[in-house]
């Protein structure tokens, strides 16, 4: 063999590898690690293990309650709800206090008898909650979670690029958008505005209906400036799209940014989703749970929060709070809160099975790269 | 008659200093890709993880068309980057590696300088540069030469320009390489023998330094099918190569089998595409790398 330069084999092997790494850095940036320390029953010990996605409850909201309560703050991130379901599973409901996840999720971990029943005693902030996040058909009685923010994803628009009104999803389709338009990169959201424009719901599992959805799907390419699920609000804000398709708390971002832009919740009814805490079934600081969940329910910490994650907030208690908050008007009007009636017509995405999920999936694929 | 001294077999002995290597291979090389190949055959579970199932649906599953189409335009952006890296890069490397030796150095290394960056970071440098308010378009209006913006944005161009930049150094330097330690008495010798400038370099020079092209080649090739992230962010995720499609599986789908049975298909194409030229070409450059 002839003899190769070391030095610039060494340099070609760490270019390659900093750009491998370059790559995992969009997705593995939230680390998982599983809490520490298990504790006792009987006097619970002065710890609180708080499994959810990274930073979604805010750093300031989970120190005050460590100076009020002298309880300990164990916070461990999950990157997808499945993750959560799996980590949840292997531990038979242990380890975790307090799991703040998605509705159909939550379902799921109910249905396999993962999650202890709240005692409403210990929570009196609980009548706070807006009694539309109540009772949905992942806790019909309002027995095993705590509703703490919403997300539902709308249309914005900026008025200065688009000429015509905006009404739905219908709109999306005018060629006047041609090449302008961002989207959410999320299968069951956009093939679920599709068949929304067709009258059927998010959940469609009819393999002619999802065909059909496809065909009508492909026809709006040509208006897709971008496909993006975490900084749709960007391309919004310099103008490059002029109209978006993503969730409330992105279009705050957006509008925080420019605040002539317009939110639409559209006419053919809004996608829905609800993030829930609850309690696991053999948790080992129940006590400390209890706590926490009634400390996060008081109005104006609830206020706090959402300013901070701009997500909707679940607690009607809240509201005259938020109202009073510094955000800018259009923030606090559009997005924050939702108007009662659209809010009605809302529908959750729920799980379809994997069979269905494929269908979805696949159409997506082949939108992409059509 | 003094017994010669003991020759040492180095091919036989295992000596002490080779077995991290034989771990690291082990570790990240071997186990990984077991892994992946048994993947492959598992079944997808209902919510999370795998089966313990023997299953061939994954790889038939890669017979959607939808996904055939994603190979064929991963395999189309794969092949333009290699080339324009090969085109761009090879005048580069040559007129590099006959710099005085001092300058040398110094090109290679503002080569190299950029590249301790993070690549997202630069990723998104040519976002900057590329957008409807960017760089590039505010200077072409400011200079009146067009009216409107471009879209330079969210389309194959872009997403090929991502690709060259992000990969181009591969080939400069493996190029480079071959030049720097080529015997230039082989092109004189033509030169003397009648030869005309082109005509010795296509007999002498491009021959002696193939095997830095085909490393180059190689090195482009490989990672081209696979930076999604590149394809995420300046194809605005309308550009799908096999990388974003192993991704989606993996984490949007959470069928994690089936991204397994696309990576081996990947590095299944990659080691065919590479053993047919081989095979054509009669290349021995390649020793090295299969």
């Amino acid at each position: 063999m002839k003899k190769q330069k070391p030095v610039l084999c060494l340099i070609l092997a760490a270019l390659l590898a900093v750009l491998m790494l370059a790559g995992c850095a969009i997705n593995g940036d939230k680390d998982s690690s599983r809490p520490a320390g298990t504790g006792s029953s009987g006097s619970e010990e002065k710890v609180l293990n708080i499994f959810t996605w990274a930073t979604y409850f805010p750093d300031d909201i989970l120190k005050e309650f460590t100076q009020q309560t002298g309880i300990k703050i164990q916070y461990s991130n999950f990157d997808s709800n499945e993750e959560m379901l799996m980590k949840l599973q292997a531990s038979q409901g242990g380890d975790y206090d307090i799991v703040l996840a998605s509705d159909y999720i939550i379902e799921m971990a109910r249905s396999q008898n993962l999650i202890a029943k709240l005692d409403s005693n210990q929570i009196p902030n609980f009548k706070n909650i807006d009694p539309s996040y109540q009772s949905k058909f992942y806790d019909p009685n309002n027995e095993y979670t705590v509703p703490y923010s919403a997300g539902v994803p709308v249309l914005i628009y900026n008025p200065d690029l688009v000429d015509f009104p905006i009404k739905g999803y219908e709109d999306l389709w005018n060629p006047k958008l041609k090449d302008s338009v961002v989207l959410m990169d999320d299968a069951r959201n956009v093939v679920g505005l599709t068949l929304k424009t067709m009258g059927e719901s998010l959940n469609t599992t009819d393999p002619d209906k999802l065909q059909q959805a496809k065909e009508k799907l492909l026809t709006l390419k040509p208006n897709i400036l971008a496909l993006d699920y975490n900084t749709s609000y960007q391309k919004i804000i310099n103008g490059e799209a002029s109209m978006g398709y993503m969730f409330t708390s992105q279009a705050a971002t957006a509008l925080l940014a420019n605040d002539k832009l317009q939110v639409v919740y559209p006419e053919e009814g809004v996608g829905f989703g609800i993030d829930s805490c609850f309690i696991p079934a053999k948790a080992p600081h129940p006590g400390n749970a209890h706590q926490f969940l009634d400390f996060i329910l008081d109005p104006q910490r609830s206020a706090h929060i959402s300013e901070q994650t701009l997500y909707l907030n679940c607690n009607a208690a809240a509201a005259p709070y938020v109202e009073q908050s510094s955000l800018p008007d259009a923030v606090k009007r559009q997005v924050l809160t939702i108007p009662d009636d659209k809010l009605r017509s809302a529908e959750f995405i729920q799980d379809i099975g994997a069979n269905s999920s494929e269908l979805y999936q696949n159409i997506w694929t082949e939108f992409k790269q059509s | 008659m003094k017994p010669r001294a003991k020759i040492h077999d180095r091919r036989k002995s295992l000596s002490p200093a080779v077995i991290p290597m034989y771990l690291w291979t082990i570790l990240f090389v071997a186990v990984p890709l077991f892994y992946i190949l048994g993947m492959s055959f598992l079944k997808k579970a209902e919510t999370w993880g795998v089966v313990m199932e023997f299953s061939l649906e994954s790889y038939q599953g890669i017979f959607n068309p939808a996904y055939l189409k994603v190979f064929g335009q991963s395999l189309l952006i794969a092949l333009l980057t290699t080339l324009i890296t090969l085109l761009l890069g090879y005048p580069f490397a040559y007129f590099t590696a006959r710099l005085p030796k001092k300058w040398r150095s110094i090109v290679l290394l503002l080569l190299i300088v950029p590249f301790w960056t993070n690549s997202l970071v630069r990723i998104y440098g040519w976002i900057i540069l590329l957008q409807g308010n960017g760089v590039v378009n505010s200077a072409l209006l400011g200079a009146g030469i067009i009216d409107t913006p471009l879209k330079l944005l969210y389309n194959i161009g872009s997403v090929l320009t991502g690709m060259v930049y992000a990969l181009m150094p591969f080939m400069i330097l493996s190029i480079y390489n071959s030049v720097e330690k080529m015997d230039w008495s082989v092109v004189e010798a033509s030169r003397d023998l009648g030869a005309g400038k082109w005509k010795a370099f296509l007999t002498t020079t491009l021959p002696l330094t193939m095997p830095g092209i085909m490393a180059g080649c190689v090195l482009v090739f490989v990672p081209s099918v696979g930076l999604f992230f590149i394809s995420d962010l300046l194809g605005g995720g309308k550009i799908m190569l096999l990388g974003n499609l192993i991704k989606n599986e993996l984490l949007s789908a959470h069928n994690w089998p089936m991204g397994a049975a696309l990576s081996i298909v990947m590095m299944a194409v990659t080691l065919l595409l590479i053993y047919l030229y081989k095979r054509v070409s009669g290349e021995k450059s390649l020793e090295g790398l299969l």
